[in-house]
């Protein structure tokens, strides 16, 4: 076997495995970046640091027990439990979790999720409720699973409100200026779930959100906004949800 | 575009050096394809890979302070982030759970794989991911020994020993010239 055959017949096996990269991949990138915060150095860093040390004084003088309070995770993303979420979130610990109250949403994030991965999760998560409500300075919408959390989660706002079909591969095009698309890996949402897959709220932030994917264990919902795609994410448990509050003002 | 990128990188990497999110979208843009070959093959998950791609990009660029050289080490410095986050997907445990079970088992001639029955496809998802790599970025993505070894972070005699060793897992009999 030569050199040049070699190379020929790996580089054959390698395309067998990797197939092509989807045409949207460069499109989905830069409008990651575009909304990615940058990173400039020390500078930066130590005035960042020294407002985080600022806001974290003045909310001790304020509040006077800060522990009292759900922590928050970079990227907007984080869980009501006393553990914060990084970017491989552990699972929810059993105690009952508080409702989504009407209290303003802290801390929104207008970049691509970090990939929220959950530990233990079930073959496949139900979804079997999708709901929605809008409150002063945020709209949410609510996705609760039947049994437990799905493997994984990420946001990808995006400009516009065009997103393409899974599996189908048309576009739709949903209300609004602005648009987020939800993926849930290892989830369903034809067997327990039952409702509108088309919700139309015309609250001030999110005015629609749509069922886009429900395909080979991927569920995919996609959010109309009006104004913002900034958003806060974090999961709640006892029923397990995620909660997605839309900034709206 | 790629010819028109690489002419006007230098431009394009003082622009995006300065903060300009587009023109780094621009610098890496020719990096994508293979960035995604190399993290499909290490993920062996299309889907996957590419959001390992994309997230290895905001990491790019929230480190393009940390980038040593010129433009000519982005390619070796963008796949070594690439390459990183793979590994961090991998490290997932339901990752693990889920890929493990697709791959087939081999058959084994003493310590190697019997190269005439054995789908070199299925002996390359066999090797450990640490193996792949060097053979994704020689063999799949053609760099050159220098740059395989730079986004190894290795010398070059190192990854060319990497690289041979992970050969001759899928070929027991290869000699170094049919490798180099």
């Amino acid at each position: 076997m030569t050199r040049e055959d070699f190379r020929r017949e790996i580089g054959d096996a390698f395309d067998s495995i990797s197939g092509s990269s989807s045409p949207a991949l460069s499109d989905r990138v830069r409008a990651a970046l575009a909304e990615a915060p940058e990173h400039r150095g020390p500078v930066w860093i130590a005035a960042l640091a020294a407002a985080v040390i600022a806001v974290v004084l003045v909310g001790v003088l304020l509040v006077g027990n800060p522990l009292n309070r759900g922590p928050l995770s970079p990227g907007g993303l984080g869980t009501k439990s006393p553990t914060p979420c990084t970017p491989t979130c552990p699972a929810p610990l059993p105690s009952p979790s508080p409702n989504p109250s009407a209290a303003p949403s802290p801390g929104f994030t207008c970049v691509v999720s970090p990939l929220m991965t959950m530990s233990q999760p079930p073959q496949t998560a139900f979804i079997d409720a999708v709901r929605t409500g809008t409150h002063t300075g945020y709209d949410r919408i609510t996705i609760e699973f039947k049994n437990g959390q799905p493997q994984s989660i990420q946001l990808r706002p995006q400009t516009g409100t065009t997103f393409t079909r899974d599996a189908i591969g048309d576009k739709v095009t949903l209300s609004g200026r602005y648009g987020i698309l939800v993926v849930i890996k290892g989830a369903d949402a034809h067997t327990s779930y039952s409702g509108s897959t088309d919700i139309k709220t015309n609250y001030p932030g999110l005015l629609e959100a749509r069922q886009v994917g429900d395909f080979e264990g991927t569920v995919q919902w996609a959010l109309g906004l009006a104004s913002s795609q900034c958003y806060h994410v974090y999961t709640l448990d006892n029923p397990t949800r995620l909660v997605i509050d839309l900034k709206n003002s | 575009m790629i010819g028109v990128v690489m002419e006007q990188r230098p431009q394009i990497m003082a622009r995006a050096a300065g903060g300009d999110a587009q023109a780094f979208a621009t610098l890496i843009e020719p990096l994508l394809d293979p960035a995604y070959r190399l993290a499909a093959v290490m993920l062996a998950d299309r889907s996957t890979a590419e959001d390992a791609v994309q997230e290895a990009s905001i990491k790019a660029w929230r480190k393009l302070g940390q980038l040593r050289g010129d433009a000519g080490s982005l390619r070796s410095w963008f796949l070594s982030i690439v390459a990183n986050e793979c590994r961090m997907v991998r490290r997932q445990h339901w990752w693990s759970v889920t890929k493990v079970a697709e791959v087939r088992p081999l058959q084994v001639v003493g310590d190697h794989f019997d190269a005439a029955s054995t789908d070199l496809k299925t002996a390359l998802l066999r090797l450990s991911p640490g193996e792949r790599l060097p053979l994704v970025l020689h063999f799949y993505l053609d760099l050159p020994l220098e740059e395989v070894a730079r986004t190894l972070g290795l010398s070059p005699s190192a990854a060319k020993s990497r690289i041979y060793r992970a050969a001759r897992k899928l070929r027991s009999d290869l000699t170094l010239e049919e490798v180099f």
